[in-house]
């Protein structure tokens, strides 16, 4: 551990730590443009010079010294770039003289020498670096004032001339707009690309003073491509779903949890006036780091457009605004003399782990075997251990079975880090360290380390050493498969994966010290593959990370909400139904004789069926905690955009169980954590880096197996994000994505569009031929719902369609 | 049909000199390839040899766009580049250039109607000293220029006579045109 000395400071600092980590360590501050955590340290903006100085050794290996006797400091010749500079043992850093101070100056007047100075329109305005770095580090009155008509002032350049012209509204996609004129050059969104999700996507174009960003591949593919707005430190690369809705300043930003996956990654939500606005990745080094998915990013809109604000009746057959107390006599008037079994109580997958307890609670007090949440697996998630994030990195080989880049985006770009072999880094006194001296630019991806399976080719098959191909319906025979050549058995053939190549799988599992399985919903909805692999990791020793659908899954499952009996959301049989949060299928709806939805937005199906819908409340407007897939308390925080009226699942359920003149198990979200509290000591209270709440569970997994032969893929865009016409014409029409043989029986052309009909719901999809599928194969997007299952479908060509 | 597709040996060569799990270090033989083949590199060819080295086509441009040889639209048979920095720009760059385009009638990215001839501005060629110089396609470089040279230049390449049979009157002072200047 290297000791040197920052300005008038001593400090210690691990080996390989950057000059520029060791500055912020110490507590002093440099300006940096280019550098950015998790990206490769490159030294291009030069923003960072400050003075260094260190002892040399001489022959006799011992240091050379001054008269005094103390170790001889040798200036380095010229300012050195901090960002790429080692910190090493007697180094003398001087980060406040006057040469460093004009170097800094002379660096920002040549940054915003060709920049447009347009900072009343630019979306950056207020949470600029540039701005900010030229205010702290620019001209200054010592060295640079001009005197005109008499009045001192403070030159921001000693330059005249044209300023370069370039393309200012340059659309990357329907998501990200590049403004060519603000760029400085910095490189962070091509590094971004490069180095974080695996996609060279972006790239300096032309060279020296011509240089600007372009890419080949527009639009960018939708995915991974929003962050690149959080990290651009100008307004060059903006967020278009946020494009002129606020001065930076103007937004009320909320501090909470994406609800969209299991991940729990950490967002910022950026709203106004009652509107979610903008989502921005909130840093949490130990689970997303600085990185959210564009789903999460981009798909908000739909929580914005359209709400619910007050309870709606049906009245002569159509839906009416009424009153909360008409709506409160009415409930009464119906659920008079109910009986607690004939209830069904429904949550939607976003749920909090309060709500979850509050709808476990009644349930049982009900008796009612109709409980459960949306998407919930055969299996349940909470029997499988759980492992962090963190610690794949420490894995020497992983097993993927399912698609992480769709299914847990965040865990993705975990996989890209340990392809790259990088171990969690140092945590400075500022956090995360800002140039890591341990990345670099196009580091090799170990595909060796890496196997993957999939039903379909996922993202991560080209990164892998081994990745194989099945058809859906057949992930039990994979997993039964490996399962027995690790145990010396012989294996049952799994149809599109050669022996061979499980062969060397098991091989690798077995010689690596740390592996990790990562499984998704498919193998999550075969009990049997699941059980295989809880095994497993219990015989052999491995991580595991498992991927639900529903993302608070471990949560709910462990307050209780896990319904074995299997007439959970899915299943028609409750008489009474309150579902909160989102609609259960059609079926479920038809047989209940009550239909109570408290959501936040009307769908064509509760319009068509509910009795009375209540307005609800986003997960952007929830109070709560939720578990996440590494099972980590996380909290939520309101963000205020709710309607007023708006409610959450404890209200909601309060309001029907009054209903039915029964006590509710909370009336409200403070009761319910106390409750959920006292009942499962839970650590609210500790800071999110050791909350950690992983009950042993042993939960029965639900009976069945699925039939269809349409395989639902998993997404990391769920069907309510749809609403909004940008994620529509972003991603276009949903593919059914089909063998050609298959293709071929069902009498499918190419290019065709289609009306799939299945359990969850109706698409117009656009019919794709792909050689990569195994023979058999039906592919449709799942958009959230009954991801990873086999499903029964219905084709049409509708008129006008080209079939 | 794709510009590799006849020449799957020379590809094997080519990739011979580079680490098989990083194929797209070959980036520049196939680029140079193209553009001498072709005079150009069109977006179709970028993305074949993009698919064809696994890398993306943002990143064939990018590395394309550096080099100032590489041409991204089409061009003549003669493509005259003019050196037009800081000496060669001293020792009149920029008279050497308006009158070429008085000449021809054509601007970067241009090609006259008869095919045979583009122009393009290019950073010092390293023969300051023989400035303001001038290079034809590959070919050795053109020193000491001056609207005489450059004329009888043009006049020869009309003629259909190779480069080096063409006389251009007056000298640097010392032998011009060296072999590989
Ligand atoms: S667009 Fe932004 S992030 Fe990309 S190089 Fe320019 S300034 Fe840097
Ligand atoms: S050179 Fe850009 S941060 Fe060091
Ligand atoms: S400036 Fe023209 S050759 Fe150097």
């Amino acid at each position: 551990m290297p000791k040197l000395r920052i300005n008038d400071r001593e400090i210690e600092v691990p080996e390989g730590t950057s000059v520029l980590d060791a500055i912020f360590h110490a507590g002093y501050d440099v300006p940096y443009f280019c550098s950015e955590r998790h990206l490769s340290p490159i030294g291009a903006c030069r923003m960072c010079l400050v003075k260094v100085g260190a002892p040399r050794k001489g022959k006799d290996g011992d240091w050379i010294r001054d008269e005094a006797g103390n170790p001889q400091i040798f200036w380095f010749p010229k300012l050195m770039a901090a960002c790429t500079t080692r910190a090493t043992e007697g180094m003398v850093v001087d980060t406040l003289a006057d040469e460093v101070r004009k170097a800094q100056a002379g660096m920002v007047e040549f940054h915003l020498e060709n920049h447009p100075l347009d900072c009343p329109t630019c979306d950056k305005g207020g949470a600029c670096e540039l701005q900010d770095r030229s205010y702290e580090y620019g001209l200054f009155e010592k060295y640079y004032t001009q005197t005109q008509n008499g009045l001192k002032t403070v030159l921001y350049s000693r330059f005249e001339f044209t300023k370069r012209h370039a393309d200012k509204h340059h659309k990357l996609s329907e998501f990200v707009v590049l403004d060519r004129e603000r760029c400085i050059h910095c490189k962070r969104c091509v590094r971004y690309f490069e180095e974080i999700p695996g996609e060279e996507v972006l790239d300096f174009i032309e060279r020296g003073n011509h240089t600007f960003i372009g890419s080949e591949e527009i639009p960018l593919p939708a995915g991974f491509s929003g962050n690149i707005t959080d990290i651009c430190p100008v307004g060059a690369l903006l967020d278009l779903t946020a494009r002129f809705r606020a001065r930076n300043w103007e937004f009320e930003k909320t501090p909470t949890v994406d609800m969209n996956d299991a991940f729990g990654a950490a967002i910022w939500v950026d709203s106004r006036s009652g509107r979610i606005e903008r989502i921005r990745a909130r840093e949490h080094p130990e689970t997303n780091q600085i990185w959210i998915s564009d789903a999460a990013r981009f798909g908000h809109g739909w929580a914005s457009r359209d709400r619910l604000t007050e309870p709606l009746l049906r009245k002569d057959g159509e839906l009416v605004p009424v009153s909360l107390a008409e709506a409160e006599a009415f409930l009464a008037e119906r659920l008079s003399g109910a009986k607690g079994e004939e209830v069904g109580l429904l949550l939607a997958a976003d749920a909090t782990l309060e709500e979850g307890y509050a709808f476990a609670e009644a349930a049982r007090a009900l008796k009612t075997p109709h409980f459960g949440f949306e998407n919930a697996t055969r299996y349940p998630v909470a029997n499988l251990p759980a492992a962090r994030y963190e610690e794949l990195l420490e894995a020497e080989f992983a097993l993927v079975i399912g698609d992480p880049a769709e299914e847990m985006p965040n865990l993705y770009l975990r996989l890209q880090e340990f392809l790259k072999g990088v171990t969690p880094a140092p945590r400075y006194y500022h956090g995360t360290p800002i140039a890591d001296l341990r990345l670099e630019e196009h580091m090799p991806r170990r595909r060796e380390r890496l196997a993957v399976f999939a039903p379909y080719p996922t993202r991560l098959h080209r990164f892998a050493g081994v990745a194989g191909v099945y058809p859906p319906g057949s992930v039990g025979a994979l997993v039964g498969a490996l399962f027995a050549i690790l145990n010396g058995k012989r294996p049952e053939p799994v149809p599109g994966v050669p022996e061979a190549e499980l062969r060397r799988v098991a091989e690798r599992f077995l010689a690596a010290k740390t592996r990790a399985v990562v499984v998704g919903a498919e193998v999550l909805e075969a009990p049997a593959a699941a059980q295989a692999v809880a095994d497993l990791a219990r015989a052999k020793g491995a991580l595991v990370f498992a991927m639900p659908p529903a993302a608070g899954a471990r949560g709910l499952e462990a307050v209780g909400l896990w319904n074995p009996k299997g007439r959970g959301w899915e299943e028609p049989g409750a008489g009474l139904l309150l579902a909160f949060g989102a609609t259960p299928p059609e079926r479920v709806l038809a047989a209940a004789r009550l239909r109570v939805l408290a959501l936040s937005h009307l769908d064509p199906r509760a319009r068509a069926q509910a009795d009375l819908v209540l307005p609800a409340k986003t997960f952007y407007e929830k109070r709560g905690y939720t578990v996440n897939a590494e099972g980590r308390v996380l909290e939520l925080r309101p963000a205020p955009t709710a309607p007023l009226g708006a409610m959450d699942g404890i209200e909601a359920l309060a309001f029907w169980l009054r209903g039915m003149g029964r006590k509710p198990p909370a009336g409200h979200y403070r009761e319910a954590r106390e409750r959920l509290h006292e009942r499962h000591k839970l650590p609210l209270d500790l800071p999110e880096e050791v909350a950690f709440w992983r009950p042993k569970l042993r939960l029965a997994a639900r009976p069945g197996e699925d039939k269809g032969e349409l395989f639902l893929a998993p997404t990391m865009w769920r069907a309510r994000m749809l609403a909004d016409p940008r994620v529509r014409a972003a991603l276009g029409p949903p593919r059914l994505r089909a063998h050609p043989e298959t293709a071929r029986r069902l009498g499918l052309d190419p290019g065709a569009t289609v009306e799939v009909e299945t359990g969850y719901g109706r698409w117009e999809a656009r019919v794709e031929l792909d050689p990569a599928l195994a023979e058999g194969a039906l592919v449709l997007p799942a958009w959230g719902r009954g991801a990873g299952r086999r499903v029964a479908y219905r084709l049409r060509v509708p008129a006008g369609g080209e079939a | 049909m794709g510009f590799f597709d006849d020449k799957q040996d020379w590809l094997e060569i080519v990739f011979r000199n580079y680490p098989p799990e990083n194929r797209r270090a070959a980036v520049m033989p196939l680029l140079r390839k193209v553009q001498q083949e072709e005079g150009h590199v069109s977006p179709e060819r970028i993305r074949e040899i993009a698919e064809i080295l696994g890398t993306t086509a943002t990143e064939v441009r990018g590395v394309m766009s550096f080099y100032s040889y590489y041409q991204a639209v089409p061009t003549g048979k003669y493509h005259l580049q003019v050196c037009a920095t800081l000496s060669c720009k001293l020792a009149g760059a920029e008279e050497l250039w308006d009158t070429l385009r008085a000449e021809l009638g054509v601007g970067p990215g241009e090609v006259t109607p008869d095919g045979l001839f583009s122009i393009q501005k290019v950073e010092c060629l390293g023969s300051c000293h023989t400035a303001p110089v001038v290079q034809v396609n590959d070919e050795p470089y053109l020193e000491c220029m001056n609207r005489e040279r450059l004329r009888a230049l043009l006049e020869g390449l009309r003629a259909g006579k190779p480069l080096e049979e063409i006389e251009l009157p007056g000298d640097c002072g010392h032998e011009v045109r060296k072999e590989g200047a």
